[in-house]
């Protein structure tokens, strides 16, 4: 699938930077600078639609209403105006999110990303992270070296963690799916299973990452 | 017009209309009554021995002294017999008397319809002419004519002198009993004309009547009007006060903003070598003055609601996301770790999504601002819909537990709250803990096991 976004922004200055910042990021993006020429654009030719509201000619909200009329692609407000109507209006109208100006170029990346993933998190019976595949049917386990043996606890806390690949896991949370409160289902315990884990994926440990005051995080998917 | 003269006025005219109306009413009964003694008077005069003398000598009846001499018949008596001369006709209206007027033709369509008694007023209208068919219809005696002088007629001065006299009289009473209320009118104008001043006299008005109704309902107005213009001034004053206080607040880390600029630009000039670092103090000011804005915005709508204006079902998972989302361009180039976990299934709170949003984003705000180089920050949501806590854990410094307890107290407002004390932490975590009271939500700061400090917003359930 394209990279393409669009971008409807009529301020010049900022659109400009966005588009650097999406072209950087490995996005093509197409700008539109006025609400009349966004009208009648397919919205399904768009990977991410980043909407600014106080747009000249139609206004960000109606163009809203019209993408959502036949599209379910994922649209991000830009908002100048830190009014919680404005975006919680926009969010009922159908929006996956907003990020309020000013904004790191960074932030902006990191929910057109965050609006990118989203639909992948279910259904998914076979995960890959990384040099990393988890088959979650048959608990298996396998990377580049082959196929490892880990124990049921150490498959519930891996398959977890892949579950939410690149996202931090509390230690709570994973207790509590991987470990029997009934036997030492401590948190010390999960740091003991961890480290066989870890001793388990070989060269590949570096993927299962410590995240201080939370957990722990596998990281390295795409 | 002034009020009491429309007050007499309108007494008069209506005193006026209702005596000549009386006039004419009565005017009309005593014409009935007239015409009916006439009638009366001539049947009996004929049936008392006119009848003979009249048929015995029809070309003079009834003579001189006989025409005046109509008497009143027995019984009560109703009417007095007005002066009139009487004439003798036959059935067709002729008369043998020579003397005798013609039969005027009005009573004689009036007889000839079927009348017993016809009336009209002669054409001069200065008198009654009445006609009366004698219960004979033979001779030359069967209809007598009676000629009588009047009644004046009820627009005449006899009626319409009382009247006017009655109307003055009644004008001059309006005008004296207006007095009282007229002076009430005007003192109650008075008072209402002192609403456009500063003044703060109640609108009283005595007694019990509209008027004093009108006074209340009138005060009450200006005390509601008072209300509102108190309230209008506090606000404006509220706004003088929060341009003055945002004028302030942005103008130190604008400040501060543009001497690390033109500290970067001397030392380009001096042709030094900027590392990765040099433009993170520049960065994170301008981000620090953007979320100074919208804390100031937070505050001023904490500071103009007693509760909160919005309430809708938000996500705190993505909430939590989009701080830490917000804030991890600032983190990274500070070399800070900042790391969020959020329980799969999202979480739903009804709330204000700007105000949570900047509450939690004034923590993490304050976590990485006045944390250590190398330090962490972990944004962590546990729980259900029913009972969770969004926590904010770090490594830095902390604070001390006299300024925790502060910066929590509800009277932390204002200037206090605004400073940048402790550490720039005031007005922030002012505002989070406000927004966490509105939410039903209780703000715990407490230390970081290893150093640190933890803040945590925690909904019970």
């Amino acid at each position: 699938m394209s990279n393409r976004i669009l971008l409807v922004e009529d301020d010049v200055a900022l659109g400009q930077q966005v588009v650097q910042t999406l072209s950087q990021a490995g996005f093509d993006p197409h700008w539109v600078q006025d609400g009349d020429a966004a009208r009648d654009l397919d919205p399904d030719d768009y990977r991410v639609i980043v909407l600014d509201l106080m747009l000249p000619g139609t206004y960000g909200m109606d163009l809203l209403k019209r993408y959502r009329v036949k599209s379910e692609v994922p649209v991000l407000i830009l908002s100048a105006r830190d009014d919680t109507a404005d975006k919680i209006r926009g969010l009922k109208l159908g929006a996956d999110d907003y990020v309020t100006k000013p904004f790191f170029p960074e932030e902006l990346i990191a929910r057109i990303q965050a609006c990118l993933r989203r639909p992948n998190l279910v259904g998914t019976e076979r995960l890959v992270v990384g040099a990393i595949q988890v088959d979650l049917e048959r608990r298996e386990v396998s990377n580049a070296a082959g196929s490892l043996s880990l124990t049921p606890v150490e498959f519930e806390i891996l398959a977890l963690l892949a579950r939410r690949k690149g996202s931090a896991v509390t230690r709570e949370a994973l207790v509590d799916a991987a470990l029997d409160p009934a036997q030492d289902g401590s948190r010390r315990t999960l740091d003991v299973h961890i480290s066989r884990l870890r001793n388990k994926l070989g060269k590949d440990a570096i993927q299962l990452e410590t995240v201080w005051g939370i957990g722990y995080r596998l990281s390295g998917g795409a | 017009m002034k009020l009491r003269a429309r007050l007499a006025l309108t007494l008069g005219l209506a005193t006026i209309s209702l005596l000549v109306l009386l006039g004419w009413a009565q005017s009309r009964w005593q014409s009935k009554m007239r015409v009916d003694a006439l009638a009366e008077a001539a049947v009996h005069r004929m049936e008392s021995g006119g009848r003979e003398r009249c048929e015995a000598n029809p070309e003079r009846w009834p003579g001189e002294r006989g025409a005046r001499r109509l008497r009143r018949p027995p019984g009560p008596p109703r009417q007095a017999l007005p002066r009139h001369r009487v004439f003798a006709y036959d059935a067709k209206f002729v008369s043998a008397n020579p003397d005798s007027p013609a039969f005027p033709s009005e009573l004689a369509r009036q007889l000839r319809a079927g009348s017993e008694v016809a009336t009209d007023r002669s054409p001069d209208q200065r008198r009654t002419e009445v006609a009366v068919r004698m219960p004979w219809t033979e001779g030359p005696c069967s209809v007598l004519l009676m000629r009588s002088k009047g009644p004046p007629s009820w627009f005449s001065g006899a009626v319409l002198m009382p009247a006017f006299l009655v109307a003055l009289v009644v004008i001059l009473v309006a005008l004296f009993a207006a007095g009282p209320i007229v002076r009430r009118v005007r003192q109650l104008t008075d008072s209402v004309r002192g609403l456009g001043s500063d003044s703060e006299e109640p609108i009283h008005v005595e007694g019990n009547d509209e008027i004093a109704e009108l006074g209340a309902a009138f005060e009450q107005s200006r005390q509601t009007i008072q209300a509102q213009l108190a309230s209008l001034r506090e606000r404006e004053a509220a706004l003088r006060n929060y341009i003055a206080n945002t004028t302030h607040d942005v103008m130190l880390p604008l400040s501060v903003l543009q001497g690390h600029l033109v500290s970067l630009q001397q030392r380009i000039e001096a042709g030094d070598a900027l590392d990765a670092n040099s433009m993170v103090p520049s960065l994170e000011e301008s981000q620090y003055l953007g979320s100074l804005l919208h804390n100031l915005n937070a505050a001023a709508r904490l500071e103009a609601n007693d509760g909160l204006s919005h309430r809708d079902p938000i996500d705190l998972n993505r909430l939590a996301e989009r701080v830490v989302d917000r804030h991890q361009p600032i983190a990274k180039r500070k070399q800070i770790g900042l790391d969020v976990a959020v329980p799969q299934a999202a979480i739903e709170f009804p709330g204000d999504l700007t105000l949570l949003e900047q509450a939690l984003g004034n923590i993490v705000q304050n976590a990485i601002r006045y944390n250590r180089a190398n330090g962490h920050v972990a944004v962590i949501l546990e729980g259900s819909v029913d009972r969770w806590a969004l926590r904010v854990v770090d490594d830095g410094p902390g604070i001390s537990h006299a300024d925790r307890e502060r910066v929590v107290e509800p009277s932390f407002r204002g200037s206090e709250a605004r400073t940048r004390h402790p550490h720039g932490m005031g007005l922030g975590l002012h505002i989070a803990s406000d927004v966490a009271n509105r939410h039903g939500l209780r703000l715990e700061l407490r230390d970081t096991e290893g150093g640190g400090l933890t803040v945590e917003l925690i909904h019970a359930g």
